[in-house]
């Protein structure tokens, strides 16, 4: 009889207590609009259509193209090795593994930079790592990797030692024109990523 | 930060050493308490002994106030935190048949392992039925199968159903709880049992 | 009150706080609430596994249940869990001076009815809790504690129908 007083009197104010503060909804977990803030003026999210390009011939495992624009885009061009996650469908369970892992570089891209830079808003806020935006997008991709401009002779040499790789590159990747709209060489089945171990709610039950 | 295993503060090995001593601890206050006697345990449906209602309810609402506290301060994320899934039926209906399984034999599965570990010859039995009651329910699986996955709810919390905050269920959880020891305790006078 | 004195139990309330702060620590440490059943699920899958593998492979529930649960199902928190029930239950046990092999039973009945009850109400359970994702550990009370909508469903009517049938098996009991 006694304890039950004393057990009361103890968790009831307990109770009291935590009814009436509000919910702790802080993610310790995730960035700070302030560390957000200061990532998105650094622009560490943005790789140059040059280094993928690089990366592509090469074809470095580590490298997984996102193409954040709608399914009949993407089923219009797209780049090689790329998978489509819309980004209406960014949160969605089934991409958790591609967009939550520690393994692969994931560069997002649309058309031009905003739909991949707000996936990238979206994914780095919920704390993932390792996601990148491809600079200036499929428009800034066609202009510089698929139809370079010869530079003017009167340019530096690396000027025209990049204008010579992008037209190497150009032709790896099958360029020379956008036009090349209905090659299906893209149909790659979703690659394998090796999980990370997910931080995800432990398996339960009784 | 909390849930340690959750957040790679320690290794799944550990995680298991952990369940170890944490099933120490349940099991050690379990037979303290007196979960060990079907008989203690029985006696709640009859109101000659409501241990089992205070037990289970003070440990309910301490683990649920103690949470609550953690995710305030910033030491737990209740996120990661496995909510039981919803599934309407099986709920329902695997409740029903445990309520039977209860009143019939006297114990539940953690209770009777822990009268098992104190020499209980009926908890014995009672893990026996336990056993056969799980190979029923895997080998006929394609029976229930719909059953078991019908009316599925996501993981809905109390308080998201009734949609008010979490704390102030937590408090009417609470209040609920005593009254219903105050009740436990005059339901024990009214029908005293003798030394069992 | 009086039950408190002549038994040489831990005040319930006491208890209640205890089991609370085990459950807090396991919510705490590994993200989960306590449990019972699953140990032995894991227990019977193993054995099946082991003893009659194409059985398994053609069995839809343990081709479920090994394609979720990948690993050995002994090497799972609830079996090293339930494995720390039964040392912390001997323990309490021997201290207090409980360790005794019996059949306890209301004295009006025989113990051969109570074991063939005890088996019956274990295959009940048992049955019931696979069914209800949890037993009254697993479900009701860490789903209780988590605030689960099925904990409080699968509470309810475990106590609800074991109240309601409660007279029926009174001759058991009382």
């Amino acid at each position: 009889m006694k304890m039950r007083l004393i057990i009361a009197s103890v968790l009831i104010p307990l109770g009291i207590i935590i009814a009436a503060v509000p919910e702790n909804t802080t993610k310790p977990f995730r960035l700070t609009a302030g560390e957000l803030l200061e990532e998105v003026c650094e622009g560490t999210q943005f790789v140059s259509t040059d280094e993928i390009a690089d990366m592509l011939v090469q074809k470095d495992p580590s490298l997984q193209l996102i193409d954040v624009r709608t399914q009949a885009e993407f089923e219009k061009y797209s780049l090689p090795g790329s998978v489509n996650i819309p980004l209406s469908d960014l949160l969605s369970e089934e991409w958790s593994d591609f967009l939550d892992q520690g393994v692969k570089m994931n560069v997002f891209y649309s058309n031009g930079n905003l739909k991949a830079n707000e996936a990238w808003m979206i994914s780095r806020q919920l704390g993932f790592e390792n996601n990148y935006v491809l600079q200036g997008g499929l428009n800034y991709w066609a202009e510089t990797i698929m139809n370079p401009q010869a530079p003017k002779s009167v340019l530096a040499d690396d000027e025209i030692a990049k204008y010579d790789f992008r037209k190497g590159t150009s032709m790896a990747l099958g360029g020379g024109s956008m036009v090349a709209i209905g090659s299906k060489a893209n149909n790659t089945p979703k690659p394998k990523i090796k999980k990370r171990k997910k931080k995800k709610k432990v398996a339960g039950g009784c | 930060m909390a849930p340690l295993i959750v957040n790679e503060i320690i290794s799944p090995d550990t995680n298991l050493l952990i369940a170890l001593l944490i099933g120490i601890g349940f099991g050690f206050v379990l037979e303290s308490s007196g979960f060990s006697s079907s008989r203690k345990l029985a006696g709640m449906f009859y109101g000659y002994d409501t241990t089992v209602l205070k037990v289970f309810f003070t440990a309910a609402i301490t683990a649920m106030v103690g949470m609550l506290f953690f995710s305030l301060f910033g030491w737990m994320d209740l996120s990661y935190i496995y909510v039981n899934p919803t599934y309407l039926t099986s709920a329902m209906v695997g409740g029903t048949v445990m309520g039977v399984g209860f009143i019939v034999g006297g114990f539940c599965p953690g209770t009777a392992f822990c009268a098992l570990s104190i020499g209980k010859l009926d908890a014995l039995a009672f893990v026996g039925g336990l056993v056969l009651g799980i190979i029923i329910f895997t080998e006929g699986y394609p029976l229930w199968e719909d059953m078991y996955k019908a009316d599925f709810m996501g993981t809905p919390t109390m308080n998201e159903l009734l949609d008010i905050p979490r704390g102030v269920f937590a408090l009417g959880m609470i209040l609920v709880a005593f009254a219903m020891f105050w009740v436990g305790e005059w339901a024990e006078k009214k029908f005293p049992r003798e030394e069992y | 009150m009086s039950e408190v004195i002549k038994t040489k139990y831990l005040n319930p309330y006491v208890g209640g706080v205890l089991l609370g702060l085990v459950l807090l620590a396991a919510n705490f440490v590994s993200g989960r609430g306590l449990g019972a059943s699953g140990a032995i699920k894991s227990a019977v899958v193993t054995t099946v596994n082991t003893v009659m593998p194409s059985h398994a492979e053609n069995s839809a529930f343990y081709t479920e249940y090994n394609e979720s649960h990948p690993g050995n199902p002994m090497k799972s928190w609830l079996v090293f869990e339930m494995l720390g029930v039964l040392i912390g239950g001997f323990l309490s046990g021997a201290f207090a001076k409980r360790l005794k092999f019996k059949v306890e039973h209301f004295p009006k009945i025989t113990s051969k009815r109570r074991l063939m009850f005890a088996v019956l109400g274990g295959i009940l359970f048992g049955f019931g809790s696979q069914l209800g994702r949890g037993c009254t550990s697993g479900s009701a009370l860490s789903g209780m504690a988590v605030l689960s909508v099925g904990g409080f469903i699968t509470m309810a009517f475990i106590f609800g129908t074991a109240f309601v049938l409660a007279y029926f098996f009174r001759k058991n009991w009382i």
